[in-house]
């Protein structure tokens, strides 16, 4: 019997007056220890489903029809007294961001013996006991140093621990984890994962993996739901699914989503991006039809059933989705003589910090000694985990930081220090697209106004500038009227685009980019994946990209560098160094990489 | 989905039941002040030692009375307003100016400039506001320039504290960062990229200001350290009025009413503007 069970799921959703329905009858059965993975990107309803078990509906949501049984209670229908002794006993879970979801004036020990008290241990040598125990349990060496310590103490892994060790010590039978290891790094991803999967085996706990990477579920799930826009598509054991899929909108996520193995192909871009809440009103028939390729005219007006045994999908024309392809090879980067001066040189830079105030003011040394070189209109990744240096790299070479030690000279000058001489040398040559656009784009500009600031700096006129915006829009793709709107009313897409288009503006010679595709979905990220790619073909400019997402690393750059501790440890082209890796620490970080 | 509900509730300031009130009342004040000659049915300083003490009564000559010298208290109420509005909008507007100077110099720049000012803020903190003015009083002499001037070396602080973390916020965004890096000066960066964003709380803390402003210079009207004696002032009123709360209670009450009423006005319009236009509280981060 099925641990858990959807049936008929309605959720509608009360936008400015209007009835919204979110999900249209959702069916999904979670049996006793397996573990199904809710996939989808950002806005696909997955962490609805989880909040629609802990009935945490934000304001205006309700379940108008259908159940969500846990062991043939209907969670929705129930006394909100019985599903509170159910949350946290049977049903259990592990959220986002670990560092948030523990209380920060409490110590570890304090927070693991209030959940054991309402799990009913008593006692203060038992629940020491109990609490010691739990911590070992998740591998967390020095239990009883730990039990003293406060949340800020420990690593955001660490802290991903304690609430996995929470999470399972009511001996649970159902753990929900919601983008549990998406704010970690991908080293500590692959133990948090492995350390879930232990525990679930162990314990014979069903689990319902909310994420959004394909490949991570991939390897963790025995079964899959991939979700668009509320609706479950596909359905069916993980290695179907995601090995021969009968979604297009799934084979599309697999497309746009670069390869850890085999040749560097090309991405499959979907146009646009997934309708907003607002715009599932007008959305009849198959909510994927208007981004879909192999679409026909009927599926805009039929809504298609989820058909299958084992594997079930929701397409109308399921025999298309093979036809959904992309070029198996990418189109080599555009012939450089050699022997030309490098863009960016950096000669033994090292940057030391100092935190804390005198007489306890304390050194850090965030990039010790780097050496390198950039030749004009190369792609060149630095990679590494949080805290190797690698975005104080990038700022020393655009000059928001100054190098402790060591020389930096960008097309041949040398700009080390960092004087006006320097700085509007580097504003000629070098600009940086940030990493997070909330940040990076001024709220109160307009569009144009923000893409043409390079413009405005030197004093151009406002017809110079508008000609400009024309060309920059059509440039990233988008469309004119965009450029008098403001940021707030971007999408996330779009945003990082206008952030792209501001540093392109003054034709730079080398651009430093920091993460600027993370947080992205994977068919946003496809798509200024191939705008970078058009970009290079068109322009001459070489890239800085720093990243931490292997597998972009490997489909955008030629080069990569291996930042840890603060220094390079492993350098050359990307194939060789992600094919044969030399240095101990880029086998850990490969070997992390989900594929 | 959050964000989508969100960019959909678009508020609007006017939305917003504390602004509408308490500029209905500010605006009351201001008609009040600049028509006082209008309204006033006699001259403020005008005395009538025959009619000293008259109680508060609708249609009489003196609807609110008249005070130990004979002076018709409504008048010298409308005639006070103006003193009080003057007073505050030019001490709060001064505050505001020497304060978001010192405040824009220190979160932008950093660094020692910010550890002086902030020292500066320290000591000039410590000492108690009100003992602070009144002793900058004593050294001054009265007048209405100098009550300004006291304010506004009183109260500089206020903005300047407030607004100082504001700016080191906004600062460390990366569009400001991106700004310096396009070739912006360092002038045009802070004036076209920091201040823009801190203008809503500036002018949330100009409304509050201008509420102290007018209790300050009650106070120091009150002790008679404020304006000069033939000035009227809602302070010097109060201080009268004291000595015949069982004659002529209108005499005390009125111009506590009337400072009560101003600065619920400029409070709540503070108030209101702080909750509409202060991006965290309305947007958030999601």
């Amino acid at each position: 019997m099925s641990l858990l069970v959807a049936r008929g799921l309605t959720l509608e959703a009360e936008v400015e007056g209007d009835i919204v329905p979110v999900f249209r009858g959702l069916n999904f059965a979670l049996e006793p220890g397996r573990v199904l993975g809710l996939v989808g990107e950002s806005g696909a309803g997955k962490s609805m489903v989880g909040r629609t078990i802990a009935q945490l509906l934000p304001p205006g949501f309700r379940v108008s029809h259908g159940t969500m049984e846990f062991d043939g209670a209907d969670l929705v229908a129930m006394a909100p007294e019985h599903r509170r002794s159910l949350l946290g006993r049977e049903i259990a879970f592990i959220p986002q961001e670990p560092l948030t979801a523990l209380n920060p004036v409490l110590s570890i020990g304090a927070q693991l013996d209030e959940h054991h008290r309402r799990l009913g241990v008593r006692g203060r040598r038992t629940l020491r006991e109990y609490a010691l125990a739990a911590l070992a349990a998740v591998h967390l060496p020095d239990p009883a140093g730990l039990l003293s310590r406060y949340p800020h103490q420990l690593s955001g892994g660490q802290c991903q621990r304690v609430l996995i060790a929470m999470a399972f010590a009511g001996h649970p039978r159902l753990v929900i984890a919601d983008e549990a290891t998406t704010a970690l790094d991908v080293t500590t991803q692959a133990h948090i994962i492995a350390l879930m999967r232990e525990l679930q085996r162990a314990s014979n706990t069903a689990v319902l993996f909310i994420t959004h990477d394909l490949r991570l579920a991939a390897g963790v799930c025995d079964d899959v739901a991939v979700m668009y826009a509320g609706d479950i598509v596909e359905i069916g054991p993980a290695a179907q699914v995601l090995g021969a899929s009968r979604h297009p909108y799934t084979r599309c996520l697999q497309l746009a989503n670069p390869p850890m193995l085999g040749t560097r192909r090309a991405l499959y871009a979907l146009p646009e991006q997934m309708p907003g809440l607002r715009a599932l009103a007008r959305l009849n028939g198959c909510r994927f039809a208007p981004r879909c390729p192999v679409k026909a005219d009927y599926c805009l007006r039929i809504d298609p059933p989820l058909e299958g045994d084992l594997h079930r999908s929701a397409c109308l024309r399921p025999g298309l989705v093979e036809t959904i392809e992309v070029a198996d090879q990418l189109a080599p980067p555009p012939w450089r003589p050699a022997g030309e001066t490098p863009v960016l040189a950096l000669d033994h830079v090292s940057k030391t910090f100092t935190t804390g105030t005198w007489p306890r003011a304390v050194e850090v040394a965030a990039v010790r000694g780097v050496s390198l070189r950039i030749a004009p209109g190369e792609f060149v990744a630095v990679v590494g985990e949080s805290g190797s240096g690698k975005s104080t790299l990038g700022r020393l070479v655009v000059g928001l930081e100054q190098p402790s030690a060591g020389r930096i000279a960008l097309a041949g000058t040398d700009v080390t220090a960092g004087d006006e001489a320097a700085r509007l040398h580097r504003v000629a040559t070098v600009q940086m697209v940030f990493q997070d656009p909330q940040s990076a784009l001024n709220p109160r500009r307009r569009v144009a106004s923000i893409i043409t600031q390079a413009l405005e700096a030197e004093g151009a006129k406002f017809a110079v500038r508008e000609k400009r915006v024309r060309a920059l829009l059509a440039e990233m793709g988008m469309p004119l009227e965009l450029g008098v709107r403001m940021p707030g009313q971007l999408s996330g897409g779009q945003r990082q685009r206008v952030n792209i288009a501001r540093a392109l503006c003054s034709v730079p010679r080398l651009l430093v980019a920091d993460e600027i595709v993370s947080g992205l979905d994977v068919s946003v990220q496809a798509q200024l994946l191939l705008l970078l790619h058009r970009l290079r073909q068109d322009h001459d400019f070489a890239l800085l990209f720093i990243s931490h997402d292997l597998s972009v690393v490997r489909h955008l750059c030629d080069r990569v560098l291996v930042m840890h501790g603060g220094e390079i440890v492993e350098e050359g082209p990307t194939e060789t160094v992600f094919g044969w890796p030399r240095h101990e620490y880029t086998r850990t970080l490969l070997a992390a990489v989900p594929r | 989905m959050i964000r989508l509900l969100r960019r959909y509730f678009y508020p609007s300031w006017i939305r917003s039941g504390r602004v509408v009130i308490g500029l209905l009342i500010v605006l009351a004040v201001l008609a009040a002040a600049i028509l006082a000659p209008v309204l006033a049915p006699h001259d403020p300083a005008e005395q009538d030692l025959m009619l000293t003490f008259q109680p508060m009564r609708l249609g009489s000559p003196f609807p609110l009375g008249t005070d130990g010298l004979g002076r018709c208290v409504l008048s010298r109420l409308l005639h006070g307003a103006s003193l009080a509005l003057k007073v505050a909008f030019i001490a709060a507007i001064g505050a505001m100016l020497l304060g978001a100077a010192l405040a824009y110099a220190a979160g932008y720049l950093g660094g020692w400039v910010d550890w002086t000012i902030g020292r500066a803020v320290d000591v000039w903190m410590s000492f108690p506001p009100v003992v602070l003015s009144l002793i900058l009083m004593v050294g001054l002499g009265t007048g209405a320039s100098n009550v300004i001037l006291a304010i506004i070396l009183v109260d500089w602080t206020r903005f300047c504290r407030v607004l100082r973390s504001e700016v080191l916020v906004v600062t460390r965004r990366d569009h400001v960062a991106a700004a310096r890096l396009l070739g912006f000066t360092h002038w045009r960066t802070l004036l076209l990229e920091v201040v823009p964003a801190t203008i809503p709380l500036l002018i949330t803390l100009l409304a509050l200001e201008m509420g102290i402003a007018v209790v300050v210079e009650a106070i120091l009207s009150f002790v008679g350290l404020g304006v000069k004696p033939d000035q009227v002032a809602w302070g010097q009123m109060i201080a009268d009025g004291r000595e015949a709360i069982y004659q002529a209670p209108a005499n005390l009450l009125a111009p506590v009413a009337a400072i009560f009423v101003t600065v619920a006005g400029f409070n709540l319009l503070g108030d209101g503007l702080r909750r509409t236009l202060d991006v965290r509280l309305v947007e958030g981060r999601g």
